[in-house]
C-alpha cells in the first residue's frame, strides 16, 4: 500500500510515521478527529518499518513486534509453570532410570510427563530457545524504538501544528486578554519555577521536564538482557557446577572434576534442649546446629599419577554450617545432609598371648590403606587379606559384601619367637560387637583345626582411647556459579531502569498564540492528573483562572 | 547512523544465532554419561598390581576386553575362570584382556586374584574415577573394544559363559 508520508509543512517523513516529525500533524487518520493523539514514541516510525522488507528485515520485524514479545513471554511462562508440576530430574542426586522412577512415583501422568521431556523442562531445547527469542526480542524491540525516539526528542520543534496541540490529553483554548509576548514570558517563568526547561519562539512555547525517565524502560531492558545472558552463561561448563561429596569424619575426598580435595575433620549435630523449645515441640528432636569442620586442599603435584598419592596443599578452612558455606575462588561448599553411621578410622590393638597372658603392642591399624607389616613386641604381623565389609559367600568362603568399611576384618600372619617359620594365621574384627567377636573366635578356631594356628594369640583393644572412629558422615553440596555476579548486576540495572520510569514522569507543554487566541496542549506518559494541576497552577499565577478538571481533553469522549 | 543500520542488524542477528545456537545446541548434549556401543572408549591411566602404569593408548591396535570387577561381587568371581581361559586361548593371536578392579585395597585384590586363579593383567582404579568415566551401574561390566578404540559390545552383569565370551571375542577379530 502506498502511503503519502509528505506532510503539508513540507517535511518528508519515513514510512510508518504517525505524527509529522517536524510539526506534529497527524499523518494517519484512523482515530476520531477529536480524540487524543496516539503519542507512543512521539509518533515516529520504528526503525525497521520499510516499504519493501527483505528476508532479513522480515526476521527483524518479527522480533521487533511487541505483540510477538508478549506471546513469547506468555508461552515461556506456561512452559515454566508446567515444569513445576512434578520435580525436575536435575533435583535428584542419583537417578539412574528416570522413566522408571516417574512411572513408579507419579503413575501414568508421571510417565507421560517424563516421556514428553517436561521433567527436563528448563534444560530443554524449546525452553532455552524461547529464552533466546525473548532476549532477541528485547534487543530488537528496544533498538528499533529507542533510537528514533531519541532523535525525535532531541530535535523537537517549538511551534507545533494546531491539530497536534488540540488533540493532546490536556488542552486549554481561550482568547488571551493580555499582551501575547508579555504573557508568554510570565507563563514561562512560572513553568521554570516548576523545573521545566522552556524554549520560546515568538509566541510559541515548548516546556519540558524529566525527559530522562523515557529511557527507563530501555535501561530496564539492558538489565534484563544481561540477566538472560548470565542465565544462558550457566550452561558453560566452567561457569556452573553442582556436585555432592560425602565424607566420614577424618576422610579426605576429591571434589569431582576439579583439582580440589576436601576433608571432614569433624561433624557436629546439636539439638535444642527441651527447655529451649516451646511447649508444643517439647520432646521432639529439633536441630540447632549442623557443622562440618572442613579443610579445602588443592592438588599441587601427582594429581593424576596412578602410583603416587596426590600432593595436597591446604588453601582454606571453614566451619561449614547451614547458610555459612566455605567459599574459595568462586567454589562454595554448603552443608547439605548428614548420616549417623559409625565407621572406624584407626584402632590400636594389642596382641595377647593367651598362654602367658602377656600383651604386646599396641600397633596402629588404619582402616583405609593399611600398611602390610606391623610389629608387636617380638612378633611381626604380616597383613594377608582385608575384608572391609566381612561376609560369607554362597559356598561359605569369606568375602567382602561391599567396598564400604561397614564391618572390617583383617587377616594376619604372625611370626616370631616360638612360632613356626611360616607363621600362624589369625583373623581380627576391630568392631567391638558380640556377633563379630563370636565370628572371630569361630574362624580362628577353624584355622586352628586346619593347623594354620595354635590358638595361642588373640587381639584386644582395651581402652576406648585406642579407637578413633567417625560417628557421622557429612554430605556437602559443592557449587560453582560464576554467572551470579552478572545476574545481580543485570537485576540492579533493571531496577534502576524501573525506578527511573516509574517515579519520574516526562511532561511537556506546547502553546502558541494565533491572533490573540491561546492554544495550549500538554502531554505526559503517566499521571495526567498531575500535569493538569501543574498547568492550571501556572495559568492561575498568570491571571487565567481554570479548573484542572476542565483541561481534560478526554471529557468529550466519555 | 543510517549507514550502519544494515551492518548492525547483521551483527545482532549473527550474535543471536551464535549465542542462541550454542545454548540451544548444548541442550541436546546434556544426557547421562552412559556409554553405548559405537562410542570411543574413555581414556584411563591406571597402575597394575606390580605398580606399572597402563593407559588405553598402549592397547590401541589390538582387540581389548575390559572387565570391571570387585571382590565384593560374586558374579565377578564366578566369571574369572572363564575370562582367564579365554585369555589363554586368544592371547597369542593378539588379544588383550584386562581386569579393572573397582577401587579396592591392593592387598585384597592380590589375594582375590590368586584365589580365583586370575593371571591376566589387573589394574587398580582409584576413588571410582575410571568406573565413573565408563558410567558403570552394575558389576561386573565388560567392554569389548576394537583395535581402533571403539566400543563394540557392552555386557552388563554376569557371569558370562565361556562360549558367550568366545563369540564376542571372535567378533572383535572380525570373524
Amino acid at each position: 500500500m502506498f502511503q503519502n508520508t509528505k506532510c503539508e509543512c513540507g517535511h518528508q517523513n519515513p514510512t510508518g510515521t504517525v505524527l509529522c516529525e517536524y510539526c506534529g500533524k497527524p499523518l494517519v487518520e484512523d482515530l476520531p478527529l477529536d480524540s487524543p493523539l496516539e503519542m507512543r514514541y512521539d509518533g515516529v516510525a520504528r526503525r525497521s518499518q520499510k516499504d519493501n522488507p527483505a528476508l532479513i528485515d522480515r526476521v527483524w520485524n518479527f522480533f521487533s513486534s511487541v505483540k510477538i514479545a508478549v506471546y513469547l513471554i506468555v508461552i515461556t511462562l506456561i512452559g515454566a509453570a508446567i515444569g513445576t508440576i512434578y520435580p525436575q530430574e536435575s533435583t535428584f542426586i542419583n537417578l539412574d532410570d528416570p522413566a522408571q522412577y516417574y512411572r513408579d512415583t507419579y503413575g501414568t501422568w508421571g510417565a507421560v510427563y517424563q516421556a514428553l521431556g517436561f521433567s527436563r523442562t528448563y534444560e530443554s531445547w524449546w525452553f532455552i530457545g524461547l529464552l533466546v527469542m525473548i532476549g532477541t526480542s528485547l534487543v530488537v524491540c528496544s533498538l528499533d524504538r529507542v533510537l528514533p525516539l531519541y532523535k525525535a526528542l532531541s530535535k523537537q520543534q517549538v511551534r507545533k501544528h494546531l491539530t497536534f496541540i488540540n488533540r493532546q490529553q490536556t488542552v486549554y483554548k481561550a482568547k488571551l486578554e493580555q499582551n501575547p509576548e508579555e504573557w508568554t514570558e510570565s507563563f514561562a517563568k512560572q513553568l521554570k519555577r516548576k523545573h521545566y526547561k522552556v524554549k520560546i519562539e515568538g509566541t510559541a512555547l515548548l516546556a519540558e521536564k524529566n525527559r530522562f525517565s523515557r529511557w527507563g524502560p530501555y535501561i530496564n531492558h539492558i538489565g534484563l538482557i544481561i540477566f538472560l545472558l548470565a542465565v544462558l552463561g550457566r550452561g558453560v561448563p566452567a561457569w556452573h557446577m553442582d556436585q555432592y561429596v560425602s565424607m566420614d569424619e577424618g576422610q579426605t575426598k576429591q571434589i569431582p572434576n576439579t583439582n580440589y580435595y576436601v576433608k571432614n575433620e569433624d561433624f557436629t549435630v546439636e539439638y535444642y534442649k527441651d527447655e529451649e523449645l516451646p511447649d508444643n515441640l517439647k520432646g521432639t528432636a529439633r536441630a540447632k546446629l549442623y557443622e562440618t569442620k572442613a579443610v579445602l586442599y588443592e592438588c599441587t603435584a601427582d594429581c593424576d599419577d596412578p602410583i603416587k598419592e596426590p600432593v595436597l596443599t591446604e588453601v582454606d578452612r571453614h566451619d561449614i554450617q547451614v547458610n555459612s558455606p566455605l567459599s574459595y575462588k568462586g567454589l562454595k561448599l554448603y552443608q547439605y545432609n548428614y548420616e549417623q553411621r559409625i565407621r572406624l578410622i584407626t584402632v590400636k590393638p594389642m596382641l595377647v598371648d593367651s598362654r602367658t597372658g602377656e600383651k604386646y603392642g599396641p600397633f596402629e591399624l588404619p582402616m583405609s590403606n593399611p600398611p602390610l607389616t606391623y610389629t608387636a613386641g617380638p612378633y611381626t604381623l604380616k597383613l594377608s587379606d582385608v575384608y572391609p565389609d566381612f561376609g560369607m559367600d554362597e559356598q561359605n568362603r569369606p568375602m567382602t559384601k561391599s567396598r564400604d568399611p561397614n564391618n572390617p576384618a583383617f587377616v594376619f600372619i604372625v611370626t616370631g619367637p616360638g612360632l613356626d617359620e611360616s607363621g600362624e594365621i589369625y583373623i581380627y574384627f576391630p568392631l567391638p560387637n558380640a556377633e563379630d567377636k563370636q565370628l572371630q573366635q569361630m574362624i580362628n578356631a577353624s584355622f586352628q583345626k586346619s593347623g594354620n594356628n595354635s590358638g595361642r594369640f588373640s587381639f584386644e583393644v582395651g581402652k576406648m582411647e585406642n579407637v578413633s572412629f567417625s560417628e557421622y558422615t557429612t554430605y556437602l553440596n559443592v557449587r560453582v556459579d560464576r554467572a551470579m555476579p552478572y545476574i545481580w548486576v543485570g537485576a540492579a540495572i533493571s531496577m534502576i531502569g524501573l525506578v527511573m520510569g516509574f517515579y519520574w514522569h516526562h511532561r511537556r507543554v506546547w502553546l502558541r498564540i494565533d491572533d490573540g487566541i491561546l492554544t495550549l496542549g500538554a502531554h505526559t506518559n503517566k499521571n495526567t492528573f498531575g500535569i493538569r494541576s501543574e498547568v492550571a497552577g501556572a495559568l492561575k499565577k498568570t491571571g487565567i483562572e481554570v479548573d484542572p478538571k476542565a483541561l481534560d481533553n478526554r471529557r468529550n469522549t466519555r | 547512523m543510517k549507514r550502519y543500520r544494515k551492518p548492525i542488524q547483521y551483527v545482532i542477528l549473527a550474535l543471536v544465532i551464535l549465542i542462541g545456537g550454542y545454548a540451544v545446541g548444548r541442550s541436546f548434549f546434556t544426557t547421562s554419561p552412559v556409554l553405548k556401543p559405537g562410542q570411543a572408549a574413555p581414556e584411563f591411566v591406571l597402575a597394575d598390581l606390580e605398580g606399572n602404569v597402563h593407559d588405553l593408548e598402549s592397547y590401541k591396535g589390538k582387540p581389548l576386553v575390559l572387565n570391571f570387577w570387585g571382590t565384593f561381587c560374586p558374579p565377578c568371581r564366578n566369571e574369572m575362570p572363564a575370562l582367564q581361559h579365554e585369555y589363554d586361548k586368544w592371547k597369542d593371536k593378539g588379544l588383550e584382556l584386562v581386569g579393572i578392579n573397582l577401587s579396592e585395597d591392593r592387598i585384597s585384590v592380590q589375594r582375590f586374584a590368586e584365589g580365583v586363579g586370575a593371571y591376566f593383567p589387573i589394574l587398580l582404579d582409584r576413588n571410582k574415577k575410571t568406573e565413573k568415566k565408563y558410567g558403570l551401574k552394575e558389576y561386573p561390566t565388560t567392554f569389548f573394544i576394537t583395535p581402533d578404540g571403539e566400543i563394540q559390545d557392552i555386557v552388563i552383569g554376569g557371569p558370562m559363559s565361556e562360549e558367550d565370551i568366545d563369540s564376542r571375542i571372535r567378533r572383535l577379530f572380525g570373524e
